[in-house]
């Protein structure tokens, strides 16, 4: 895919430019700079992984003695639970790279499973270690059905393929209380529609029950070190080499003798083993399954996290689904957000403005502007300083004399998120001095819609953030943060 | 095999220390759920809704007419501050479950507004039950939400299915001519809300003898075109339990594009006359429209003037569930002192004689709205009309 | 036989397929070029008919139309095409161009990030309400009373052939376009091939930039032939129809452009057919399993070649 300077359309970052390049392939080029790490990178390195798994695992395992908040284990337990989610996922798009799009399906045969085994809905309650086996090896069988005749399809088939299973499968849930066979007989109450099956009992290990959200935390720690470690094996074994061998070149593969289509069908029905797992956690500590929890949504979320980790890393996958999951959280509370906001800006500002006489400018000028503008318009217009700043504390009245706050922000607030938004898409196509000055009033526009329009709206403005973060990740680490870079072969 | 055995077990082993050491060393007592706080800075209150997602226009609906209600309250000297914090659910159960954990855990609310759907309501309680905060939804209307299992914790200020499914059926025996014999069609927008009363009404005419047709939509459709088709004429009346005004209308609208001659029916979801307003349809509500009572225009016109743009018939009885709130604090408050207890007791017994519903509003001894009577309307050059 | 049911469910299908088509089109020509599944593509369409909702608001809303509707629906059109081919190069610019050699699955999570932003962007500045063309009420309702009547008594409004001849019209400008221009050859190339074009000495980065301007225009187009036909927008209408049109472009044969049009004509007849002949319930279910059982048989797709894989 990689061709020569003049053909290869990527344009060169700034500083890569100065880079002298041998050859026409960039990867090979640049391979030189990546070999030459730091000491400490090095000896990184030869740290053995699971030394690293077990480092985090015990870390999550004090997580619940630092605080008693409940919140924060149930927002642990369901990132341990994604962490699992995408572990799974990993098997099939990470190691055999199949585009699997039906992959929450799965996730949600599993909780439903558990809610029909064991809630009042059928007036069974098994006991939670029968149906953990049943479970998995449902899903696995399920797995491996679609699969079957996903075998014949490549690439983006096999991803609508799946991808219809998962819609249909919801559709089927969402309207399965009035499920009849053929239109012949009456309608039966399987899965209780848009109702779904409240009342789910907990995890009943053999009489040992489960019955608080740190116990849900624990349970999920425990379950996705087991499954981690199961992964661990089967990545460093035979057949996860022969996954990684189909992922980089199918044919190669199956020149060489590998059962390309066994393997696949087996990565299907261990992913799908492994959501459905996932999915009985989830349906106990919900203590309620509805279909909408297992729609494309979720799929999306679950994707992010893998691909921003990156796909076919098991550290990858647990950071991850860290970065979302706890963004996603952390940007709930506008105070936090808020912080995080103006921390980040300037903590990159001081990263990536070299050298420090840029710094400097930018900064004062940023800070200047901001007092220069907001004496003028509190006297030329003072309807447009009156309002207070929604964000309180020090910080707020720091920036009530700097920043403005009109009356009505909501209009101009508006207008200045549209203008914002080119402002920085302009300043990425600026080079040189014309960039910092350019900087100095789209950092003060920026810092007025914050405080006036997105802080007020902190629930729009959480996945408008998810939406830049996704994107600029992805731009800046194409290979998600943990993963290898590799050259696609056309 | 046994060197790659050999770090699984270590680290395996090493987990299940960490477990024990921690399982052990946590003995230390976790801080009661209801202290009490001062009222001096202030009491926060916590609001679940849709905010963002598919049913943004409801979610969105609901927080700006609490958050208006809020913002009035607060312009008044003297008056204990609220503060609303929000959380968005997206209309789905598990994350609503998470976002009402953290209202639990946040000391400072003292009571909660919403969840919007009855499926949240179902996911939320047994948490918000445990933190010992009172909940009010503005929307949740299904039965079964106040049978007795949240008593004294959950309450609505709207009305529930069983006052709204028989109005509905008995009004179409009486005027719409519909009669044994004679043919319904009922369509569900596939959320429990609508399924809800669709069996409700559904059951009601097929016991009456009534044929009833019985389809649904997804909230995402706009094209009713090919389900329209299937209206005969021997089709009495249309049932739209929607939880969207507007896809009522759609559905009224192509109904008449294609020439059929019955009518439409539509639910308390569908009732907002900006959005569902073609003549000769009718509606169910358990109150008068807001933007239609006269007495009403200074509120209304101030809340557009806040927020412009449209407004749902889900979003005023947020407003009055904040008000609620704001009257249970000032008692609360007397002493300078607030407990969630406190709050839930003097919320309860709230009874507010007029408010911009247009009926009295206080809760029975379950929770539901006491009194509750539907109203049918006509809609009559695009305006609605009190027929019932 | 009831005809009048089957006429009816037909033209619903027909029309319903045209918007479709129109969107699966643009999802198709991306992908043709750049193998990446444009899940943005259906904000676009969002956009698109946002700006007719705001023409419509500018000249007195739709009750109070201040202007001939011919006029209003051209500088609808004209407007919502601009703006959707605008945004699309702009995405293109901003969010993909750096993602050509990262591997295929990089561009389809920032695809997914472009998507998240637009869809709340426009709810926190256009607000989550659903708005209404209310074509119903333009000047009379002319728009749905005025028409003619198909055999079996099926009316046919104006809307309605607005929509299926404008996406037709559009079609056979696409058609035109890529077969007898030199830009049009100059995607073909890219598409069959993109190193080996740009050793031909084409501008590959141009075609791109084309490429992405005439499918997102297409979007901005379908945006407002489904306000017209359809009536609401709001900020999440993108999802749901970029999901359809991923699925119709892939159905007909994925970069394949006759396919797209007959993938979203499919789904189109697929969905009013199970609505009027099985059951509005399973409506979905119906269609996916259909859907399913054509890639089955038919691995590529309707109309796509069958894979050859390169060594």
């Amino acid at each position: 895919m990689d061709g020569g300077r003049d053909i290869n359309p990527i344009p060169a970052r700034p500083d890569e430019e100065q880079i002298p390049k041998v050859g026409v392939d960039s990867w090979v080029a640049s391979h030189e700079g990546r070999v030459q790490r730091s000491r400490f990178l090095r000896e990184f390195d030869r740290v053995p992984r699971p030394a690293f798994y077990a480092g985090f695992a015990v870390l999550a395992a004090i997580l619940p003695a630092l605080t008693s908040d409940e919140y924060i284990i149930r927002v642990g337990f369901d990132t341990l639970l994604y962490m699992l989610l995408a572990l799974g996922l990993n098997i099939v798009v990470g190691y055999a790279g199949l585009l699997d799009l039906g992959y929450v399906a799965f996730y949600g045969f599993g909780a439903y499973g558990y809610a029909m085994l064991a809630s009042p809905k059928f007036g069974l309650h098994w006991d939670t270690l029968a149906v953990i086996p049943v479970v998995m090896i449902c899903s696995a069988l399920l797995g491996f059905l679609v699969a079957l005749p996903s075998r014949r399809l490549v690439g983006d088939y096999l991803a609508i393929v799946t991808l219809f299973f998962g819609q249909l499968f919801v559709t089927v849930y969402q309207n399965g209380n009035r499920i009849s066979f053929l239109g012949i007989t009456k309608g039966y109450d399987v899965t209780g529609g848009p109702n779904g099956i409240p009342n789910v009992d907990n995890w009943d290990l053999g009489g040992f029950k489960i019955g608080s959200v740190k116990g849900y935390y624990y349970a999920a720690l425990i379950v996705f070190v087991l499954a981690l470690a199961c992964i661990y094996l089967i990545d460093t074994s035979r057949t996860g080499r022969a996954w990684k061998s189909l992922r980089e070149d199918p044919l190669a593969a199956e020149m060489m003798g590998m059962p390309v289509n066994r393997l696949k069908l087996i990565a299907f029905a261990v992913g799908a083993a492994i959501a459905g797992l996932a999915g009985t956690l989830f349906a106990a500590l919900n203590t309620a399954v509805f279909s909408a929890d297992f729609d494309v949504p979720t799929l999306i979320i679950v994707y992010s996290m893998l691909i921003l980790g990156g796909a076919g890393s098991i550290g990858g996958v647990i950071l991850g689904a860290l970065v979302v999951n706890v963004s996603l959280e952390v940007l709930r509370t506008p105070g936090h957000a808020t912080w995080i906001f103006y921390v980040v800006l300037a903590a990159t500002l001081l990263a990536k403005l070299r050298p420090w006489r840029v710094l400097a400018v930018v900064g004062a000028g940023t800070i200047g502007l901001g007092y220069a503008f907001h004496a003028i318009m509190s006297s030329a217009w003072p309807r447009s300083t009156r309002g207070t700043s929604t964000v309180g504390g020090w910080l707020g009245n720091g920036l009530d004399g700097w920043n403005l706050h009109p009356t009505n922000p909501m209009m101009i607030g508006n207008i200045a998120f549209v203008i914002l938004v080119l402002a920085v898409l302009a300043l990425t196509t600026l080079r040189g001095w014309s960039r910092w000055l350019a900087m100095i009033p789209t950092l003060y526009l920026a810092a007025f819609v914050w405080d006036n329009r997105l802080v007020v709206e902190p629930s729009i403005t959480r996945l408008i953030l998810i939406g830049v973060i996704l994107i600029v990740l992805m731009n800046a680490r194409p290979q998600g943060l943990l993963g290898t870079s590799r050259v696609e072969i056309v | 095999m046994v060197k790659r055995i050999l770090p699984i077990a270590g680290l395996a082993a090493v987990v299940a220390l960490a477990v024990v050491a921690t399982a052990v060393a946590r003995p230390n007592a976790v801080r009661s759920a209801d202290a009490a706080s001062s009222c001096k800075k202030g009491v926060s209150i916590g609001m679940l809704a849709p905010i963002t997602g598919p049913a943004a226009s409801i979610g969105g609906d609901q927080l700006h007419w609490a958050q208006f209600y809020v913002s009035q309250w607060n312009k008044v000297r003297g008056h204990v501050k609220l503060k609303l914090v929000q959380q968005d659910t997206q209309l789905d159960p598990s994350k609503a479950s998470t976002t009402s954990q953290a209202l639990a855990s946040n000391k400072s609310i003292m009571g909660v507004i919403g969840p919007a759907g009855s499926d949240e309501v179902q996911a939320v309680a047994p948490i918000l039950r445990k933190a010992g905060l009172a909940f009010a939804s503005g929307s949740a209307t299904r039965v079964s939400l106040t049978n007795g299992a949240y008593k004294g914790y959950f309450f609505r200020d709207v009305p529930n299915d069983s006052v709204q499914g028989p109005t509905a059926a008995n009004y179409m025996f009486a005027k719409l001519g519909v009669k044994s014999g004679s043919s319904v069609m009922v369509v569900d927008d596939q959320e429990s809300y609508s399924t809800g009363l669709a069996d409700i009404v559904g059951q009601f005419l097929a016991g009456k003898g009534v044929k009833v047709d019985r389809e649904s939509i997804s909230q995402k459709d706009t094209d009713f075109s090919s389900l329209v088709a299937k209206v005969t004429s021997a089709t009495k009346v249309v049932y739209l339990p929607f939880q969207l005004s507007s896809q009522a209308q759609l559905f009224t609208q192509q109904l008449k594009a294609q020439g059929k001659s019955a009518v439409t029916f539509g639910s308390d979801g569908t009732f907002d006359q900006s959005k569902f307003n073609v003549s000769g349809s009718y509606i169910s509500f358990f109150a008068p429209d807001v933007t239609t009572i006269p007495a009403d225009a200074a509120v209304v016109k101030a809340f557009h003037r806040q927020f412009p743009g449209a407004t749902s018939p889900f979003g005023a009885p947020n407003y009055v569930l904040a008000q609620m709130y704001a009257n249970a604090v000032t008692k609360a408050c007397k002493d300078n002192k607030i407990t969630r207890a406190e709050v839930r007791k003097d919320f309860a017994k709230v009874s507010l004689p007029k408010t911009i519903l247009g009926t009295p509003i206080r809760f029975t001894a379950k929770g539901d709205l006491a009194g509750a009577k539907f109203h049918v309307f006509k809609i009559v050059n695009g305006k609605y009309q009190t027929v019932q | 036989m009831n005809w009048n049911l089957f006429v009816t469910e037909l033209v619903a299908g027909i029309t319903h397929g045209s918007v479709y088509a129109l969107i699966a089109l643009g999802y198709s020509m991306v992908y043709g070029i750049l193998k990446l599944l444009n899940f943005a593509h259906g904000d676009v369409y969002m956009v698109g008919a946002f700006i007719g909702y705001g023409l419509i608001t500018v000249f007195g809303g739709a009750e109070a139309l201040s202007i001939n509707i011919v006029l209003l629906l051209v500088l609808m059109f004209v407007c919502a095409m601009l703006g959707g081919g605008l945004l699309g190069v702009m995405i293109e610019r901003f969010a993909y161009r750096r993602l050509r050699a990262a591997p295929r699955i990089a561009p389809l999570i920032t695809a997914l990030g472009v998507s998240f932003f637009l869809e709340n962007a426009a709810q926190l500045v256009l607000g989550a309400q659903f708005q209404s063309y209310n074509s119903f009420g333009w000047k009379g309702g002319e728009l749905w009373t005025k028409g003619f009547t198909l055999p079996a008594q099926v009316h046919v409004g104006i809307a309605q052939v607005i929509v299926v001849v404008g996406a037709v019209v559009l079609m056979v400008f696409l058609t035109v376009f890529v077969q007898r221009t030199q830009t049009g050859k100059a995607m073909r190339a890219t598409s069959f091939d993109r190193e080996a074009a740009a050793m031909m000495g084409i501008d590959v980065d141009r075609v791109i930039v084309v490429t992405f301007f005439i499918g997102s225009a297409l979007a901005g187009a379908a945006g407002v032939f489904n306000g017209i036909a359809y009536q609401q927008v709001w900020p999440y209408m993108g999802f749901q129809a970029g999901l359809f049109a991923f699925i119709a472009a892939v159905i007909g044969g994925i970069g394949n452009l006759p396919g797209a049009v007959l993938g979203g004509l499919t789904i189109g007849l697929a969905e009013s057919f199970a609505i009027g002949y099985l059951s509005s319930t399973f409506q979905a279910a119906i269609v996916f399993a259909i859907l399913i059982v054509v890639l089955i048989v038919r691995p590529s797709g309707l109309l796509g070649r069958a894979a050859v894989q390169k060594v």
